[in-house]
């Protein structure tokens, strides 16, 4: 018997592998979107005279990243090590001003 | 430089402090040991000095890290790591892991052949060059591809864990793939370009040492794969050019107790390169068992009068099980152990 309840187990595992690449694709979507803003708010620092490159900003993106992934049961090192690529990838795309 | 927090501290205050460092534009990276945790700060050290580490609730101590190498120094982890390589081999624990195979790959038959015996003589994990860097562009240079899919089809059939040599930074994707530890050859050991890329990948390194390498340049190999993301990293003594003629290399047995005082990276010895001779591989494992060595990786062939490389110094099978049944006489006395039955495989192993 599958988790959700099918007679074949291929069968649910290729619905679990379906639902798996949604996932996927939202997850770049996201990151599509993150990268996007990331854009918007380096135009606007640029404007202000600001420096893009904002340590205590990027440490409270992680802290708050790292408390969420508690409160999910998420291994927090993990997630650190995930979101500091994320704030890395939107830094680089900041910084070239693509 | 690194901050010993109070035993008592709680995540909220651990967050908080590595919030602090990581504001002035510093990574950190945990090291949770039963009774402390290490917090290391990698970066420009000199940002810290505005900091009022000390009086940060939840810090009990900070120490400078002197050494150039930081994520491999013994210093930022309270424990010794332990590299799993697999489903079933883990090295740098109290179990001692031996890596056997051909130095090439050089047909599915003599792959099995050699798979087969050296599971069966006690061996976790399975060697076999895909890619050779060979000194001479005349010498035979490696099936590549090829050799990748039959280590895969190999590792499939008997239940061992596969490492192979990458050489060039666009094949690292393609080995990670199909291998379960990617090797950084002696004559690799400085090309920045290939380590960075291994720090990119989830794969465990075996780092060998380079023939004119010191301890030092080594660890710094190492901190180059950590610092890009990678921190599974198992290096490997195999004998440094010295005057002597005698052997191919001389083993440098004194380096194995130093690189474990200095650093939380297993240590696994190739006696096989060190000599450069058949003759030598047994007391050159011996020696390296009593130093303190996490493990081995041995040369075997089927026929090494035929090996289309390095045959001098692989042993026949006979001679590598004769080898494996004395040495857990030697891990015993080192405080060590080593079982050639499988009964201590990790829970799990998919073992054929």
């Amino acid at each position: 018997m599958t988790p959700d309840g099918g007679s074949d187990p291929l069968e649910g595992l290729g619905r679990f592998r379906t639902e798996i690449e949604d996932i996927d694709r939202r997850l770049v979507a996201l990151l599509a979107d993150r990268v996007a803003l990331g854009k918007k708010t380096a135009e606007m620092k640029r404007a202000a005279g600001l420096p893009i490159l904002d340590p205590q900003r990027e440490a409270e993106v992680i802290r708050r990243a790292v408390t969420a992934a508690r409160e999910r049961d998420l291994p927090p090192e993990r997630i650190r090590e995930i979101f500091w690529h994320i704030v890395g990838l939107s830094r680089t795309v900041q910084e070239s001003g693509a | 430089m690194i901050i010993i927090t109070r035993p008592d501290i709680t995540d909220a205050e651990l967050d908080h402090i590595r919030e602090r460092i990581e504001a002035v534009g510093l990574h950190t990276h945990l090291s949770r040991g039963e009774k402390r945790t290490i917090i290391g700060c990698i970066g420009d050290e000199s940002l810290l000095q505005e900091l009022p580490l000390r009086s940060i609730p939840g810090v009990e101590n900070v120490l400078a890290v002197l050494k150039p190498y930081k994520l491999a120094s013994r210093e930022f982890s309270v424990n010794r790591s332990i590299v799993r390589v697999g489903a079933s081999a883990a090295i740098g624990g109290q179990e001692l892991v031996v890596i056997a195979g051909p130095c090439s790959v050089e047909n599915r038959g003599m792959l099995r052949e050699t798979a087969d015996a050296v599971r069966g003589s006690g061996a976790r994990i399975l060697r076999g060059g895909a890619f050779k860097p060979r000194s001479s562009p005349y010498s035979f240079q490696g099936l590549g591809r090829e050799a990748l899919a039959l280590l895969a089809d190999v590792r499939a059939e008997y239940g061992l864990p596969v490492v192979t040599e990458v050489l060039d930074t666009r094949d690292v994707d393609l080995v990670a793939e199909h291998a379960d530890m990617l090797q950084v050859g002696a004559r690799n050991m400085q090309n920045y370009a290939l380590l960075s890329e291994l720090g990119r990948v989830q794969r465990p390194v075996l780092l060998k040492r380079g023939l004119s390498a010191t301890i030092s340049e080594l660890l710094m190999a190492a901190e180059y794969i950590m610092a890009h993301g990678n921190r599974q990293v198992v290096l490997c003594e195999r004998g440094i050019r010295t005057f002597e003629r005698a052997t191919r290399n001389t083993l440098d047995v004194s380096a194995i107790p130093v690189l474990q005082r200095e650093t939380h990276l297993p240590v696994i010895v190739d006696p096989s390169h060190a000599g450069g001779d058949a003759a030598l591989v047994a007391p050159l494992a011996f020696a390296a068992i009593a130093a303190g060595a996490d493990g081995l990786i041995v040369e075997v062939h089927p026929s090494p009068e035929d090996a289309l490389s390095d045959g001098d110094q692989s042993l026949d099978i006979p001679a590598f099980d004769a080898l494996m049944q004395r040495l857990p006489a030697f891990a015993a006395a080192a405080g060590r152990a080593l079982t050639l039955d499988g009964t201590t495989a990790l829970a799990g192993a998919a073992v054929a």
